[in-house]
């Protein structure tokens, strides 16, 4: 059985390539996601095996959508799109398939054999490097509110997950602290903590050999021994 | 014998000093269309006349005077009617009656008024000919006649003496006259004929600027063809400088100032903002009003004109001509420039029409790519096909508001439409947004109902909603708001779409253009006071107003 998550902003069409795939009977299907802030949780928290994804979606769209999952984390994508005008750049995004809606059962059915085909190769190819992220989505209560990386001061990870730290608050993020680290550029100063160089205030050297930086806004946050040479370079001090 | 070289020599004088006068500035050409040139030709001929009195030569014991008095109201007859000759004849004759003396006045007196009359009824045959009455023979003959009869009234009128009088004055004044009339005539004609050369070199330059220009202006003015421009007219004119304005700023100078008149610099003339503001020719000639550069206090600029360019009857800029302090500013130039500038005017008026052109065939395109925008019409596909499964008859349903949208997407965009098919293309759009999105976006319709005849061009509301859409709800991840408003503004009606995004970016973006294409459509159907304009409060709001004339709308 293929677990998949199906993401898709228009309700009919989630229902049609559910119907679909479930008349393959090769699926599981583990997750139906709206938005992209919704695909991020599914994918992270369900694993699937493939997402089936949109790529005009509001706000966040499925290339974007890629940038902020860890490569690790990361399954076969196959794009399903209603326009052909996106397929260079989803191949080149290493997709499995791409797919045109509407959706036929024949095509879908040669689609089910590259996965399975791809099986045995799993896990997924080598990495890509990938367009930068520029913001972020969080949740704000039941509301989803997509931060600007200029606003970001501090992210931080607890065992409570991972918190974007702004001027105004905190916020919950589905994202993880190495994908906003290696694509946000966001600097890591601690095992749990990262942090925008454009919002440091001062760097307080401590009793031992660390220091704590303070923020524009006041936060604060520990500086660990191994991170603070790399700091002290991007700072040139 | 003696008597007629006399009078000959005085019609040498008199022929002369008209001749000058001619020449003076004070001389304006004959205009008898207008009430002030026919008194002016009363009054030159009145004058002439009166002269020929003065210099006549008194004879029989100063009953009788040899005299040119003739000659003035044959001419006033000939080139102004029997009116303007009898008046001068009359004048000419009260004033032979009441400031001299003699047997003879009032038959000469009677005599002048008749010659008048018999000019002004040759002038009305030949009224139609123009090139036949004005000629030295004409004169010459009406003068002869005209002589004839008046010794003819002599005879009669003046008593026992008419006799010797009428030998006396009748061969100097039967063949002085009509030669003097002849020689009047010649310089009249001379003096058109010179008229006649001065406005065909200036309409020559003005035709080679125009065909220089034509091709220049092709593409509308700017700095680049305005810097061309006001280089080919100053080449053609002689003048020292020649500006190009838009409204507001210098957009081209060539010649003296162009140091300190540099393209791009605002407008600081008043002349200029006055012949802008006043749709007006300014002229300054540089001794009663003079320009005073703003700019430079070096500036030896002091005379000008200033003649507005315009498109459909609003000023786009002007154009100017300016001469320094040391020279005469021509009035042939300040014609030119005038004429310029109305001749500019209509290539402008040309390359706009061509602009619009190609801007509707630009317009026809895209909305014939809309006709396919391969997007909306997958997903609506992928939508009823999924719809299909669980509800046949919605999808049914759906199929025909489908239909309805490409019917309606058939129209030519050439098309003026109605407020009332325009929203049932949206309508048609929006079932199908509706059902894509299902219940994620919102769309009221609060329309007056009186505005549904009201007249735009066809495909102006349908690329605003689905602006609203593209832009409006694909940036939120919550539901969508939007409101189609129509209503009455005074003399205006105003449709307005507004989305609850705030997400509108200037028109770099292909939706942008759809937009600038929309304005711009009804610009061209009702002119520009109407068209398009966009508010944005980021995160919170987009509103897209179209203003219309209410007219467009039945009562």
């Amino acid at each position: 059985v293929i677990r998949a998550v199906i993401v898709d902003d228009e309700p009919h069409a989630r229902a049609e390539l559910e119907s679909l795939l479930q008349e393959m009977g090769a699926f599981e299907i583990v997750g139906r996601c709206a938005n992209a802030v919704e695909a991020v949780h599914a994918i992270r928290g369900a694993r699937p095996d493939v997402v089936f994804l949109d790529i005009q979606m509001p706000a966040i769209d499925g290339f974007e959508l890629l940038s902020m999952i860890d490569d690790d984390e990361l399954p076969e994508i196959v794009f399903v799109t209603a326009h052909d005008e996106h397929a260079l750049r989803a191949f080149e995004e290493r997709a499995i398939d791409y797919l045109l809606k509407p959706i036929a059962r024949e095509r879908l059915a040669k689609t089910v054999e590259r996965l399975q085909r791809r099986r045995g190769a799993w896990p997924a190819a080598a990495s890509l490097p990938r367009s930068p992220i520029r913001r972020i989505p969080c949740l704000a209560g039941k509301a989803i509110k997509l931060v600007d990386l200029a606003e970001v001061e501090l992210v931080r990870s607890s065992e409570a997950g991972v918190y974007v730290i702004t001027a105004r608050g905190e916020l919950f993020t589905e994202l993880t602290l190495r994908v906003l680290e290696e694509r946000a550029g966001l600097l890591r100063c601690h095992k749990q903590y990262l942090v925008n160089i454009d919002q440091v205030d001062e760097i307080r050297p401590d009793d031992e050999a660390g220091a704590t930086i303070r923020t524009r806004s006041g936060k604060e946050a520990p500086v660990s021994r191994r991170f603070l040479p790399r700091l002290r370079e991007r700072l040139e001090i | 014998m003696k008597l007629a070289v006399q009078l000959v020599e005085a019609l040498c004088v008199f022929v002369v000093i008209f001749y000058l006068y001619c020449r003076s500035p004070a001389f304006q050409p004959l205009r008898l269309d207008r009430p002030r040139g026919r008194v002016r030709l009363y009054l030159v001929f009145t004058g002439i006349a009166v002269l020929g009195n003065y210099l006549g030569v008194p004879v029989v014991g100063g009953q009788a005077i040899v005299n040119a008095r003739a000659v003035g109201s044959v001419l006033a007859g000939l080139l102004g009617g029997p009116v303007l000759g009898f008046l001068v004849g009359a004048t000419a004759g009260i004033h032979r009656v009441t400031a001299l003396t003699g047997i003879a006045a009032l038959a000469g007196a009677i005599s002048t008024t008749v010659e008048g009359v018999l000019a002004g009824l040759v002038h009305f045959a030949l009224k139609r000919r123009p090139e036949r009455l004005m000629t030295p023979w004409v004169a010459a003959a009406t003068t002869f006649v005209g002589e004839v009869v008046h010794m003819v009234i002599v005879l009669y009128l003046s008593g026992p003496q008419s006799g010797d009088i009428v030998r006396a004055i009748g061969p100097p004044m039967v063949v002085a006259n009509p030669v003097g009339a002849a020689l009047f005539m010649l310089v009249v004609l001379e003096r058109q004929r010179e008229q006649d050369r001065v406005a065909a070199a200036s309409s020559a330059r003005a035709l080679e600027v125009a065909e220089r220009t034509l091709r220049l202006l092709g593409r509308g003015i700017d700095q680049r063809t305005a810097g061309e421009l006001a280089a080919i007219i100053k080449e053609k004119t002689g003048v020292a400088a020649v500006g190009v304005t838009d409204t507001e700023h210098i957009l081209g100078w060539a010649g003296m100032g162009a140091d300190h008149h540099l393209p791009g610099g605002a407008i600081s003339s008043p002349y200029t903002r006055q012949s802008i503001a006043e749709n007006a020719v300014v002229f300054a000639d540089g001794r009663r009003q003079s320009y005073n550069c703003t700019v430079s206090p070096g500036c030896q600029l002091a005379s000008m004109v200033i003649a507005p360019l315009q498109v459909d009857g609003a000023v786009v800029g002007t154009v100017q001509l300016f001469e320094p302090r040391h020279r005469r500013f021509l009035n042939m130039n300040k014609s030119l420039g005038e004429g310029l500038a109305a001749l500019l005017s209509s290539q402008l008026v040309i390359a706009r029409y061509q602009e619009q052109k190609s801007l509707l065939v630009m317009s026809e395109l895209k909305l014939a790519q809309a006709q396919v925008n391969p997007h909306f019409l997958f997903n609506a596909l992928n939508t009823i096909i999924a719809i299909l499964r669980r509800d046949p008859g919605r999808a049914r349903e759906l199929l025909i508001h489908l239909s309805n949208f490409f019917r309606k997407n058939l129209k030519r965009a050439s098309d003026v439409s109605t407020l009332g098919e325009e929203l049932e293309h949206v309508r048609a759009y929006l079932e199908i947004e509706k059902a894509r999105f299902e219940g994620r976006i919102e769309v009221r319709t609060e329309v007056d109902p009186g505005l549904l005849s009201l007249r735009m061009p066809a495909f102006t509301l349908q690329p605003l909603v689905e602006n609203a859409f593209k832009h409006g709800f694909s940036s939120t991840l919550g539901e969508g708001h939007a409101t189609i408003r129509a209503f009455r503004d005074g003399s205006a009606a105003v449709v307005v779409v507004e989305d609850d995004a705030g997400a509108w970016q200037e028109p770099q973006e292909r939706a942008g253009l759809g937009m600038q294409i929309v304005d711009k459509r009804v610009k061209n159907l009702y002119g520009e006071g109407w068209g398009l304009s966009v508010e944005c409060v980021p995160q919170e709001l987009t509103r897209v107003t179209v203003r219309l004339p209410a007219e467009g709308a039945a009562a």
